[in-house]
């Protein structure tokens, strides 16, 4: 579903793009805002769950999402500039990876707590070729700060913990590194894809009536973005 | 602005259950507590027959009707002292839509037996250890009623450094105030289809014996009702079983025991010694001193010498000069006690003659053969009047009262237990059916005698190990081995009362 929706975004992109190839970037508009899609799929490494009366095995996983994708560019110079993306926060949602059942209470694949996600990235970009290219790859590196917010315990999580739980998922900082590809349709709009990875690293606290049980996290969001940007 | 916008869509986070502020007795702590397991009957049927004590139990307790949920509650109770303090227990609820399994059903409130392990947890059935939370769970919650068990006040997380064993009083409130907050947490537990029918049985096995028959007296005092009890295999006439000990007849497990009743009484009334080293021997005066319950395997205390394996007394008993009195204090011939004698004893031999001085001053009713089993008129030696204080000789039940245990029991003797409570309440003109004694052990005394099929049950079970075993290794397990037995008749007997 999630390869066919990022298909579909390439061609509308080829479509569009097409015939308004016209125009390069023009100097002189060194601010740029972005706006398309993010579509994230997590490859997390997490350690089993551990604190009281948990059994052994039991992990968890969290399911991709897609969101709507918003950056501010500056540019420093020809070929650097500074982004800031940012995601509308997706409700991620964590799901129990283990087995089928804990005691009678189904635990694998269910999805035992939601969470937003506040994940602005700060990256400084590389943009090869000259402004006269339409077609300009770039790299980038920067830094991911994820602020996790509305944690919430599911039934199904509350079934499997035992009760209503308060769930803790601290703030991360780290690395993040993006390579993408532009295409300047004018001087004015463009059209970006570009693939981001970044380490986001937490440690999972959940609370039922004082039993502490805890996981360290990461998860490795990757994010395939399209957009289109405006120059100005 | 943006972030603004952003997080304009927070949703505040999920929160756990309420945390009491109270300490107040018998208030529950998280409410609603947690649920440390949930299975079906099917799953806990599953579970039973993954083993072969689980298959055996299946057999005595039956396939399970419902499911059982299990809570883990922590509550605020008292120490000897009462002095607040916390304690936890089980919560076990029956789940599932049959008709014994929801709507009004009785509560149990079990009282567990004697551990040495600080850190046990009755309401934790995913241990494998938990044998008894098994039981109770196959016996009871399985079979439609709520259960309530506590850990007992300092064991497990509970906030009190030592444990109030055998102490009627403080154990009495602590089962009080486990039932107050399961009543409490009752209502907020998943689904919630159980309720409280206001049938209360209690029941509990060895301490727990004991416990139970504190408990239903306290009850009784307080005016609240209850149904039924079933204590079981309890030293309920706490001096006579003492006096038999120090009068040679040691029990199986008498140097842990031992250390568990001195650390409780001298924590609970400070009159046990004036020194360690007025009870104990030098090599453990240091080492015995509130070490039990501990979070240590018994087996590695004993390896690591800070208790004897068994010699309670020693093998070179204390001299007189006066014959029959050296005559009591003498090795006995039976091997069981004579087990308790050794070289390298845990008790001085000063002490158990000062003791027993007073035991033959002051005789236990019990062991003198006196009508009516009476307690000692006027045990003058300290730790004597605190098994007076705790000997449950002393009160008539309004409630019917089933009494079950086994005649060969060597950890609890039935004679000085079972048999010295049921002399006592025979001397009174009791309405007919308030008291019923079962002696797994003994006869089946009619046709219509009711706990026929499991008199019959338990003694080819015994006789089975003794063959397979040999006659010590059956004897020595036979205290464990009348637990399910005694525990199917407590459930027969209440079920016969709803």
């Amino acid at each position: 579903m999630q390869a066919k929706n990022v298909v579909t975004a390439l061609g509308a992109l080829y479509l569009c793009a097409s015939p308004l190839a016209q125009a390069q970037t023009a100097p002189g508009l060194d601010n740029q805002v972005r706006i398309g899609m993010y579509y994230v799929h997590y490859f997390p490494k997490a350690d089993d769950i551990s604190g009281p009366f948990v059994p052994p095995g039991l992990n968890v996983g969290i399911q991709d999402v897609e969101t709507l994708y918003l950056a501010y560019v500056r540019s420093l110079s020809p070929n650097w500039n500074l982004e800031l993306a940012i995601g509308w926060p997706p409700l991620t949602r964590t799901e129990g990876k283990g087995p089928q059942y804990v005691g009678s209470v189904p635990y694998n694949g269910q999805v035992l707590s939601t969470a937003r996600w506040f994940a602005p990235t700060l990256l400084l970009n590389y943009v090869f070729l000259d402004e006269s290219n339409r077609l300009r790859p770039y790299v980038g590196l920067g830094v991911n700060y994820t602020r996790f917010y509305s944690r919430q315990s599911t039934a199904a999580g509350d079934a499997v913990s035992g009760g209503p739980t308060h769930l803790s998922l601290p703030s991360s900082v780290g690395p993040a590194a993006t390579v993408g590809l532009a295409y300047h349709v004018s001087s004015r709009w463009s059209f970006y894809a570009s693939y981001s990875v970044s380490q986001v690293h937490s440690k999972l606290t959940a609370d039922t009536a004082g039993l502490i049980r805890t996981t360290d996290v990461e998860f490795w969001p990757t994010a395939l973005v399209v957009s289109a940007a405006y120059a100005f | 602005m943006l972030i603004a916008a952003l997080l304009a869509a927070c949703g505040s986070d999920s929160s756990t259950s309420v945390v009491a502020t109270s300490n107040a007795r018998g208030t529950l702590m998280h409410d609603p507590p947690p649920r440390l397991a949930s299975l079906t009957a099917a799953a806990l049927t599953g579970e039973l027959q993954s083993s072969t004590s689980g298959q055996q139990l299946l057999e005595l307790a039956g396939t399970p009707a419902c499911g059982v949920d299990f809570y883990y509650i922590t509550y605020w109770t008292v120490g000897a002292a009462a002095d607040p303090a916390t304690a936890t227990g089980a919560l076990m609820v029956p789940t599932g839509a049959g008709a014994q399994c929801s709507g009004k059903r009785p509560i149990v409130l079990y009282a567990h037996g004697t551990t040495f392990d600080k850190n046990y947890n009755i309401a934790d059935i995913a241990n494998p250890a938990n044998t008894e939370g098994a039981l109770v769970a196959a016996m009871f919650a399985a079979q439609g009623f709520i259960v309530v068990a506590p850990n007992y006040a300092g064991y497990d997380a509970s906030s009190l450094q030592y444990h109030p064993f055998l102490n009627a009083d403080q154990q009495s409130k602590d089962m009080i105030d486990a039932l107050a907050a399961g009543r409490t947490a009752l209502p907020h537990t998943f689904g919630a289809t159980a309720s409280d029918s206001g049938e209360l049985f209690i029941t509990g096995y060895s301490e727990g014996g004991h416990v139970a028959m504190a408990t239903h007296r306290a009850l009784q005092a307080l005016g609240q009702p209850v149904t039924a009890a079933a204590p079981m295999s309890g030293p309920y006439a706490l001096e006579a079983l003492v006096d038999a000990v120090f009068y040679g007849n040691v029990l199986i497990g008498s140097t842990a025991f031992s250390p568990m009743l001195v650390n409780s009484y001298q924590f609970s009334y400070g009159n046990v010694y004036k020194a360690p080293s007025q009870l104990y021997e030098p090599t453990f005066a240091t080492t015995a001193v509130a070490l039990l319950p501990s979070t240590t395997p018994l087996l590695t205390l004993f390896a690591n010498n800070q208790l004897p394996e068994s010699a309670l007394f020693s093998n070179t008993p204390p001299a007189t000069g006066n014959a029959a009195l050296n005559q009591l204090l003498a090795v006995p011939s039976n091997p069981i006690f004579a087990a308790g004698f050794g070289p390298d004893n845990l008790i001085t031999n000063d002490y158990r003659l000062e003791y027993v001085l007073d035991a033959v001053a002051s005789p236990d009713g019990a062991i003198a053969g006196l009508p009516g089993a009476p307690v000692a008129a006027n045990p003058q030696f300290p730790f004597r009047q605190d098994l007076k204080k705790n000997d449950l000789r002393n009160w008539i039940p309004h409630a019917p009262v089933l009494l079950c245990g086994g005649d060969k029991d060597p950890i609890v003797l039935y004679p000085v237990s079972t048999g010295a409570m049921a002399e006592y309440w025979g001397q009174f003109p009791l309405p007919p059916g308030l008291i019923t004694i079962v002696d797994v052990n003994a006869p089946v005394t009619s046709a219509s005698d009711p706990f026929a099929p499991l008199k019959t049950a338990f003694q080819q079970t015994f006789q089975q190990m003794v063959a397979q075993e040999g006659q010590v290794a059956a004897i020595e397990s036979y205290h464990s081995t009348v637990a399910p037995f005694c525990t199917a008749a407590a459930r027969a007997f209440f079920s016969q009362l709803l």
